[in-house]
């Protein structure tokens, strides 16, 4: 029986025309490796990446119609008694969550007063905003979500993400429509940390592939216990200090290696909701420091030139 | 036989590509098939003029964006896999169905080698075996696909 591909081909020329295969192999790699290489160093490709973006986001929103539609219909046919278990639960952490607002209110107002003893700048309330995750990243080499705010919604690369039980990660990328948010168990993602007990501090890094955050470079004889909760230590300018990042859930002390492997179980619940809080940088921060593009620098060479002319003036 | 024509080639491009895009999560994720580069293997192997390298190298690229990776990480891996395509094409019509099944397989996993070189030198984490479970699941289809036709053309001869 004649196979059914043999069926379909159609006969090629036999003496081939243009490059031969391997030449075009060449060709092609050689452009996808500098492409590579311009796209991770010199990050000439941003605007190109959005625009393509863009032009696919009505392909995006076709392809996940029928999965929004499924969802939406298994919302709208739930039974009576699963909302009023959902209303009873939701009142009940309210009432909770009222009692420790209660307190947060008194204590700001304190500490609104303190720093003004102190003289300090006040920190300024800081609007979060509420996305929601649109689909996890396709990528499986790394943790990422997609969000549904973007750069028309205000949203700039670098903003801390959060959700009620903790941090969910950092937004590394912003398209027009949609940004992309690195979860804090993705192998890129450092968040500066502070042992709520010990009020040690660690840069997390080094996350295993089982959705686990590591805390790497601690001495073999450092003071950490299984069941520490570990919180943002905010000396980044990028996390607000306090949010609960992970939780140690298992120490290997090896006394033949320099240091201990600490793992770490997630305070987020990233794979459960579908609503993240995007936080802005805080405001009483220097800016951090930005390498200048080509376009800045010429900006900032004719602002010197400029000024030995303005006190002639007088 | 039907010659195939470009539109048809781009039209079932166009639909890999949106089955791509579809929210996959969890182990969903993890078997998806890599329906872009079925199709394009389809095509080159059943129309080498009209898709070919450069086929795949778009493809590629347009994936890259999707994905959110590098520029040229997939459009580099398709490439590969669409060389080895095109070199062992004239010797294709030898081999039996579950040949060209296993050649479809050893294709799928140059794709997903190269990329995991790629990835690995750009100090990704290495994964487990479990990321080759997306060739076997992209073989699957496609033994699928190819019992389906030979369903359909048997049911046109005998109509």
């Amino acid at each position: 029986m004649p196979s059914p591909m043999e069926q379909h081909l159609q006969p090629t020329a036999f003496f081939i025309r243009g490059a031969s295969p391997l030449a075009r192999l060449a060709f092609y790699a050689i452009v996808s490796i500098v492409l590579m290489g311009v796209d991770a160093r010199l990050h000439y490709l941003v605007e190109i990446r959005q625009g393509i973006s863009v032009a696919l986001h009505p392909l995006e929103v076709a392809a996940r119609a029928p999965v929004d539609a499924y969802n939406y219909i298994s919302e709208y046919i739930h039974t009576q008694t699963t909302l009023v278990a959902e209303n009873r639960a939701l009142r009940e952490k309210a009432l909770q969550d009222s009692e420790n607002l209660q307190r947060f209110n008194t204590l700001q107002a304190e500490n609104a007063h303190m720093r003004s003893l102190l003289n300090a700048t006040p920190t300024l309330p800081q609007p979060a905003r509420l996305g929601e995750i649109i689909h996890s990243g396709r990528d499986p080499f790394s943790r990422k979500i997609i969000v549904n705010l973007g750069a028309r919604h205000g949203i700039t690369p670098g903003q801390a993400v959060i959700d009620e039980w903790g941090v969910v990660g950092q937004v590394t990328a912003v398209y027009p429509l949609s940004s992309e948010v690195t979860l804090v168990s993705d192998n890129d993602l450092a968040v500066p940390v502070q042992v709520e007990r010990s009020g040690l501090r660690a840069i997390t890094g080094k996350n295993g592939n089982n959705n686990s955050i590591g805390l790497p470079f601690l001495p073999v004889n450092v003071d950490i216990q299984p069941g520490d909760k570990l919180v943002t230590s905010g000396i980044d300018g990028v996390y607000p200090a306090g949010l609960a990042v992970c939780k140690v859930a298992a120490i290997d002390r090896k006394s033949d290696a320099p240091f201990a492997r600490i793992d770490c179980t997630p305070a987020a619940g990233i794979g459960i909701h579908r609503q993240v809080l995007l936080i802005p940088p805080a405001e009483n921060m220097p800016p951090l420091l930005v390498p200048p593009k080509p376009a800045d620098k010429t900006a900032a060479k004719s602002k010197p030139g400029k000024k030995p002319h303005a006190p002639r003036k007088p | 036989m039907r010659r195939a024509n470009l539109k048809s080639v781009w039209l079932t491009l166009l639909a890999a590509y949106v089955l791509y895009l579809l929210p996959w999560e969890g182990y969903g994720l993890l078997l998806r098939p890599d329906f872009v580069l079925l199709a394009l293997l389809y095509w080159m192997l059943r129309a080498p003029r009209l898709c070919n390298l450069g086929t795949a190298w778009v493809m590629g690229l347009l994936i890259d964006v999707a994905s959110g990776s590098y520029f040229g990480q997939h459009a580099l891996a398709y490439s590969c896999a669409a060389f080895f395509a095109i070199q062992y094409h004239r010797r294709l019509v030898l081999f039996n169905s579950m040949q060209q099944t296993g050649h479809v397989f050893l294709l799928l996993l140059v794709s997903q080698i190269v990329l995991l070189v790629i990835k690995l030198m750009s100090g990704n984490e290495a994964p487990g075996w479990d990321y080759f479970l997306s060739s076997i699941s992209g073989v699957v289809l496609w033994q699928a696909l190819v019992i389906a036709r030979v369903i359909v053309a048997e049911n046109r001869s005998s109509a």
